[in-house]
């Protein structure tokens, strides 16, 4: 499944905050269909980086291509409609609102612009998707609850399925099993690797088993930079990266 | 030249000197507005009245016999507890609620709504006008300067330099920029937080309270003269900076100067709208103000 | 000891905003039609004009509540000064009304006009302004109009206001209604805010009004499902605007005049007080709202006049303990009588 253009590719991507360079100067590529994780200690940028490519925050220098279109700089509504999707290392939900009606607003983009003014009932399209993803998330149950009442676990499912709803072509996932139990890890690797196979994921970890079962490429940030990228195993054996996950005393889960 | 000069004596400083002393009496109520906001997240819509409250508890006191000099240190006494119960009673209700700006918005707004009518109602809907302390004027720089505004703008300066000094020079002061950075931490390091929450908001409105009674000689008393006023200080407030204190007398200055030398060239009618037209620039171009930030960084 | 910040309060008073509530709502706008009706139908053969207009006027500014209702329960933007564009909406029916020709239909589309250009450029300059900022905004607007208003002499009557606005005939193709008539033009006010409340009930069953929801419950990640908040807020805003002209729009039918006063923070400030009161957030709130607060106004101000005292404070009460106001305590009530936490 991968294709000639990478449906991501990233160069010499930069930002600062005040005296930092969160990013500095970071390149790489998302194949299509591989399924690519960001790893590296923490501060280490990763999320910054997601921010910088979903267009949550402006970058001082550099590019970011989707499927080869120039979309440095774009808001994230408009990324939103070109494919692209992200989800939050904390839980951004709406917990006022219900499962139900948390994934049916996540899915309504899926409804041409027409549609808007007509009941919500109308869009058979969105509908059908909710129903789908309270199946493949296993949240039919809690359906009619409210979002902020779930659990913890729960609510990171929640989260994936909502950025999964609008059936985007490049899926970013930050840090998804933060604070899961195992097995509850093990369910969402699961579905990840599910979803993978429509959709190409990158994926921001710390559990590394995880990052090893479930990536084909992975690439290692550190300090803002590019440490290292590669194949899981290439990455694991680079000893610059074992620097800097043990060298410094920042210890990977 | 000379006629420059004469111009610049005789027509800009003694409209500047005017601007100066609202500015002043607007600072010390923007300062109470900024510190509430800078420290608890709320923002006290009732902050006029409590300015107007000063006024009348003064008036009061004064045709009890008090003298103006005591009424200054009194008054701001008085609005003390009556701010620590405001916040107890009110505005800690709904202050751990998700939508806290929003609830404490219109609750201190339902408050101004009270406050008003009990004015009217306790004093009636007529304009008071307290004396002046202070007859006559000073000469000043060859100028003639009413002696009363001269010590409106020393005794001014000195609270707010007071004020300054409190907050960023006494442990008290470190207490409240600390609950202001990071509340949890600073309860979580003895700092009790509550109190000073309290403590705070009643510094906040007796520094309004005492405004108003710095005013009332030369703006009268009326039910409605919290409202006149508050959009002035919000204003300043924006303009500074939330929760600046530095931004806020800069602010304040500035904005009166404005007001006050603009109305030599353009009817006063027009002194409400510049106000305003500043706070919406303010608000597009720079919505963090001259020194935005929390209390922490005034 | 300082409980800090939970995430969600831990008791619900009301249940979620779905599908349930709205069975609450629609049945509490059937039972004020049945109230309504019943009004009149006993006011007309009293001989009653007072009370009648009496609650006119309380249709029309529910007209005002709605769209505050619109703003702060629904896209969670609190606007303190929604009266401007009800004064905008009475000035510009009262001038074509009194000045080029008395028909309805064209003081309601001049003021429809006038408030979407208003409505519009007001957006502009205050869209970018969140919570507290947005709210001093909206307060400043209306300040400042309403204070050019008052010193703009000529047409527009400046403190004076305009007077001697002619009643008018109302033609519906298959009757007439003429304001000047005390039952007619209530049941005429009453059809025209039920029009409006159905309105903006389906509004908010349309992914278009659910995505306003969306934005008062987290902004933040509106824009990640694909959506401009900024727009979204914008059309909120012209919506709110128009309604709180079209209301406006009606004054002057109602009472022949009109005058600076109608901009005043007041009233801005009474409509806030009413969907409070009524309840945030709910659309039908706002007219009970309305009918209660002017109620309460009518029969305290017969005692006293220092009525805000007891609105503010009960304003006050319900702010602390009634988020969800009237309507929101019925929902509540019939939640715990359906069992369970649902």
């Amino acid at each position: 499944m991968t294709g000639a253009v990478p449906i991501l590719e990233v160069c010499d991507l930069s930002v600062k905050f005040g005296p930092l360079m969160a990013v500095n100067d970071v390149s790489f590529a998302v194949r299509r269909g591989v399924i690519t994780s960001v790893i590296g200690p923490n501060g280490a940028g990763k999320s910054t980086l997601f921010n910088l490519v979903s267009g949550a925050v402006l970058p001082r220098g550099g590019k970011v291509l989707l499927d080869g279109k120039d979309v440095t700089g774009e808001r994230p509504e408009r990324l939103v409609r070109m494919g692209l999707s992200r989800s939050f290392q904390i839980t951004n939900v709406f917990p006022e609102l219900s499962v139900r009606e948390n994934l049916r607003l996540a899915a309504q983009v899926l409804e041409p612009r027409s549609k808007a003014f007509l009941p919500t009932r109308a869009s058979a399209l969105t509908l059908e998707r909710v129903e789908e993803l309270l199946a493949s998330f296993r949240l039919t149950e809690r359906q009619d609850e409210l979002a902020g009442y779930l659990s913890h676990g729960e609510q990171r499912r929640l989260e994936i399925a909502v950025a999964a709803a609008c059936r985007p072509k490049l899926l970013l996932l930050d840090e998804p099993t933060q604070g899961m139990s195992h097995g509850d890890t093990q369910d969402t690797a699961a579905l990840i690797r599910e979803i993978g196979k429509t959709v190409t994921i990158l994926l921001i970890e710390h559990d590394i088993d995880l990052v090893m079962e479930l990536s084909q490429h992975v690439m290692v940030m550190h300090q803002g930079k590019k440490l290292a990228e590669g194949s899981p195993q290439e990455v694991r054996g680079d000893p610059a990266v074992e620097a800097a996950y043990f060298g410094k005393a920042h210890a990977a889960n | 030249m000379g006629a420059l000069t004469d111009y610049v004596q005789f027509v800009l400083m003694p409209q500047m000197f005017n601007g100066l002393t609202i500015g002043v009496a607007v600072i010390l109520m923007a300062l109470g507005l900024t510190i509430i906001f800078g420290l608890l997240d709320v923002f006290n819509m009732a902050h006029g009245e409590f300015y107007a409250l000063g006024a009348y508890l003064g008036v009061t006191l004064a045709s009890r016999g008090v003298s103006f000099w005591l009424l200054l240190v009194l008054v701001p006494l008085l609005l003390l507890p009556a701010g620590f119960l405001v916040d107890r009673a009110l505005i800690q209700r709904v202050f751990h609620q998700k939508e806290r700006h929003m609830l404490t918005m219109l609750l201190t707004f339902g408050l101004a709504i009270v406050m008003e009518d009990l004015f009217k109602a306790a004093y009636g809907p007529n304009t008071l006008k307290p004396d002046s302390p202070l007859q006559g004027g000073t000469e000043l720089l060859g100028n003639f300067f009413p002696t009363y505004r001269l010590f409106l703008v020393g005794i001014g300066t000195f609270t707010i330099v007071a004020v300054w000094f409190i907050v960023n020079r006494t442990r008290f002061g470190s207490m409240v920029r600390a609950a202001a950075l990071d509340r949890h931490m600073a309860a979580s390091l003895g700092v009790p937080v509550r109190r000073v929450y309290s403590t705070t908001f009643a510094f906040g409105v007796a520094l309004a309270g005492l405004s108003g009674v710095l005013l009332s000689p030369i703006y009268s008393v009326f039910p409605t003269m919290g409202k006149d006023f508050i959009l002035m200080a919000f204003t300043a407030v924006i303009l500074g900076g939330f929760g600046s204190i530095r931004g806020v007398v800069l602010g304040g200055l500035v904005l009166t100067q404005i007001q006050a030398l603009s109305s030599l060239y353009v009817s006063p009618v027009w002194g409400d709208p510049i106000v305003f037209g500043i706070m919406v620039l303010v608000l597009f171009f720079r919505p963090q103000g001259l020194f935005g930030g929390r209390l922490g960084h005034a | 000891m300082d409980t800090l910040d939970p995430v969600l309060p831990l008791q619900r008073t009301a249940p979620p905003r779905e599908a349930r509530a709205s069975t609450v709502q629609g049945r509490l706008a059937q039972v004020f039609i049945v109230l309504a009706l019943v009004f009149t139908a006993v006011a007309v053969p009293l001989g009653d004009t007072f009370f009648l207009r009496l609650g006119t006027e309380a249709l029309i500014f529910s007209g005002l509540a709605m769209s505050v209702d619109l703003l702060l329960g629904f896209t969670g933007m609190l606007s303190l000064g929604q009266a401007l564009y009800f004064g905008i909406g009475a000035y510009a029916s009262a001038l074509v009304l009194k000045h080029v020709t008395p028909s309805f239909w064209a003081a309601i589309g001049a003021a429809l006009a006038v408030s979407t250009v208003a409505g519009s450029i007001a957006a502009l300059l205050s869209i970018r302004a969140r919570g507290v900022y947005f709210a001093l905004i909206t307060f400043g607007m209306a300040q400042v109009v309403s204070k050019v208003v008052y010193n703009t002499r000529g047409i527009i009557g400046g403190s004076d206001g305009i007077i001697g606005i002619p009643q008018i005939q109302v033609n519906l193709g298959l009757f007439r209604v003429d304001t000047a008539s005390g039952p007619a033009f209530f049941l005429l006010v009453l059809a025209l805010m039920l029009l409006a409340y159905f309105g903006l009930a389906y509004l908010l069953r349309t992914p278009a009004g659910r995505l306003l929801v969306a934005v008062r419950t987290n902004e933040a990640r509106v824009p990640f499902l694909g959506y401009n908040t900024r727009q979204a807020k914008f059309l909120a805003f012209v919506l709110a605007a128009n309604l709180a002209a079209f209301s406006g729009a009606l004054y002057p039918m109602l009472r022949g005049f009109v005058s600076p006063e109608l901009m005043y923070f007041h009233v801005s400030g009474d409509s806030v007080v009413t969907v409070i009161i009524g309840g945030l957030g709910t659309l039908i709130g706002p007219i009970y709202g309305s009918v209660i607060v002017t109620a309460l106004k009518s029969v305290l101000g017969t005692y006293t006049e220092h009525y805000p005292i007891i609105i503010g404070s009960l304003f006050m009460l319900a702010v602390v303990a009634f988020p969800r106001g009237l309507v929101g305590g019925i929902e509540s009530l019939v939640a715990r009588r359906r069992g369970g936490a649902r």
